[in-house]
């Protein structure tokens, strides 16, 4: 391989970073509210709303159904508004952050959900305000299995973000399609492929260590 | 302290109401132990639940410490329930918090700064003996332990009254003890008014001063423990209490096939309960002293209901007709309760 081609790797990699995790964030802040919103407006649960929570169910369910590289396409106008420009690797984090903001949603009020109602109650019975409950006690004590859900998330943006490079967002993806397919370059192809594997591979370990680290609720 | 006045729980659901608890009365005076026993389902956790409006009431009104919350607001509501301390089966600790900031939580939730909070957890953890422990999780504690912190935790808000939902029920019979002279102790301490639920009989025998039976969401009786146990009303009562007065005192009796009524010759078989101080006077040795009869003891049984004991005597008694007459006169003007069961031919 070249040194260009190793030029171009080194930024390609930065480029999917780039994206994956600024969306990764955006998509967390947007999702801890929704998925704490599920949750406490459930039926049994300290806030029970039921027309809040079936609207926001069906909203975040008719997003996560629809495909992501339609969903790309068909929120161009969002991304130009927002960012300005409908192609580049930072109008692709408009798509990969609505994408992933209701999955994310979702792993939070599964996480939430974990949580034994009984430790509710015990702060109910001691005069707690449900933003109280939420802050001291939901997102605390889920917050080993909500690491783990996010590192999910990532592993799947990673995805998402070749198909976001593929619309002309940049990145690993885009690289592998244009100068490995395209080009029948097998070695650009191969590598990038490797470098996704081992990025997966990183963050998952690092995701189990963090769960793990935080996780009180074993011995040792 | 606590009043409850017809206050009743219906959970409504697709599948059926459910009558938990029926429209129920009670009073707990201050710095008493009071017990509610039932069998499960009996609706025992729904009526705790009551109190402090975890589970709100369909009817009846909740009086703690004079203050009405069920007539309260939400607001006023969660400021009522910090002068509730609650404990629970499953202790319902903080997994992520240790036991120190387990029990920093109701004041952390009060807003309390930090070195007020520390003041107050660091005798809550003498209190309970676990200045040790502070720094641990409570996966690393025993269930005993894990229910101290619980406790410690439900008292630091200085409570006026304290809750407890089967709180030994996850426990072994030494633990069980132990907690329950933890709770014995502050009850005395602090002059804390404890409410338990409990189907555990012996903890009620351990720790309360009034019990209430509970079934069907109905209280079927109440009253001192002494009176409850040692003359119980109603079938679910006696159940309870002869569980513990052992059962083969009953096989015993029915296998003695004895007669309703008094023939010459037959020797009446008598059951004598003493409690407190009657427990301490040689009432046999005197009966036998003063009259002409004999006395084979058939059955006997001591043991403490709180801070009273409690025995049980079945004795046989054998003699001519007047000196029988006499003697069982004689047991019926002592400070016991006798009960003629039957006549032995």
């Amino acid at each position: 391989m070249s040194a260009d081609m190793i030029d171009l790797l080194i930024k390609s990699f930065f480029e999917t970073c780039y994206m994956v995790f600024a969306s990764t964030i955006l998509a967390t802040l947007i999702g801890i509210p929704l998925g704490v919103i599920l949750t406490v407006t459930r039926k049994d649960h300290i806030l029970p709303n039921t027309g809040i929570n079936s609207i926001l169910g069906a909203i975040i369910n008719a997003t996560r159904s629809t495909p992501f590289i339609i969903l790309m396409v068909a929120i161009i106008p969002l991304t130009r508004f927002i960012v300005g420009s409908s192609i580049g690797t930072t109008a692709a984090i408009v798509p990969l952050t609505i994408s992933a903001a209701p999955f994310i949603a979702r792993i939070i009020e599964s996480s939430l959900l974990e949580i034994d109602h009984g430790v509710i109650e015990a702060a109910q019975s001691m005069g707690a305000r449900p933003l109280q409950i939420i802050t001291k006690v939901l997102l605390p004590e889920s917050l080993h299995s909500i690491v783990l859900g996010i590192t999910l998330a990532i592993i799947s943006l990673i995805g998402y973000s070749a198909m976001a490079g593929a619309l002309g967002g940049g990145g690993l993806g885009d690289l592998a399609i244009r100068y490995g397919y395209q080009r029948f370059q097998m070695d650009v192809m191969i590598t990038t492929v490797i470098v996704l594997i081992i990025m997966v591979q990183c963050m998952q370990s690092l995701g189990n260590m963090l769960s793990k680290k935080l996780n009180k609720n074993k011995l040792l | 302290m606590i009043r409850l006045i017809d206050v009743e729980k219906t959970y409504f659901s697709d599948a059926g109401n459910i009558h938990a608890l029926k429209p129920t009365t009670i009073t707990v005076n201050p710095g008493e132990i009071f017990g509610v026993i039932g069998l499960s389902g009996a609706g025992k956790s729904t009526l705790v639940r009551c109190i402090n409006l975890l589970g709100k009431p369909t009817g009846g009104q909740v009086f703690v410490d004079g203050a009405e919350l069920t007539a309260m607001n939400d607001n006023e509501l969660r400021k009522a329930r910090q002068s509730i301390g609650m404990i629970f089966q499953h202790f319902n600790l903080l997994a992520s918090r240790t036991v120190y900031s387990n029990i920093a939580f109701p004041l952390e939730i009060q807003g309390m700064s930090k070195s007020e909070i520390e003041k107050r957890v660091r005798p809550l953890l003498e209190l309970v003996q676990l200045e040790d422990r502070a720094k641990y999780h409570p996966s690393q504690l025993s269930g005993g332990q894990k229910q101290r912190v619980g406790i410690a935790r439900a008292l630091a808000s200085n409570p006026k009254v304290l809750l407890c939902d089967e709180a030994t029920s996850a426990l072994d019979p030494q633990t069980t003890r132990s907690i329950l002279d933890l709770l014995k102790d502050i009850n005395k301490k602090m002059n804390l008014t404890i409410m338990l639920i409990t189907h555990q009989i012996e903890v009620v025998k351990i720790i309360c001063d009034r019990v209430a039976v509970i079934e069907n969401g109905v209280i079927v009786e109440e009253g001192s423990i002494v009176d409850v146990f040692t003359n119980p009303q109603h079938a679910t009562t006696q159940e309870f209490a002869r569980s513990t007065a052992s059962a083969d005192l009953v096989k015993l009796v029915r296998s003695l096939n004895l007669s309703a009524t008094y023939k010459e010759g037959s020797k009446p078989v008598v059951r004598l309960s003493f409690f407190g101080d009657s427990v301490s006077k040689p009432v046999v040795s005197g009966m036998v002293k003063r009259f002409d009869v004999d006395v084979s003891i058939m059955y006997g049984n001591t043991e403490q209901l709180k801070d009273t004991p409690y025995g049980t005597l079945i004795v046989q008694i054998s003699g001519d007709r007047e000196g029988i007459r006499k003697a069982l006169e004689y047991l019926q003007a002592q400070k016991l309760q006798t009960e003629v069961i039957g006549y032995e031919c």
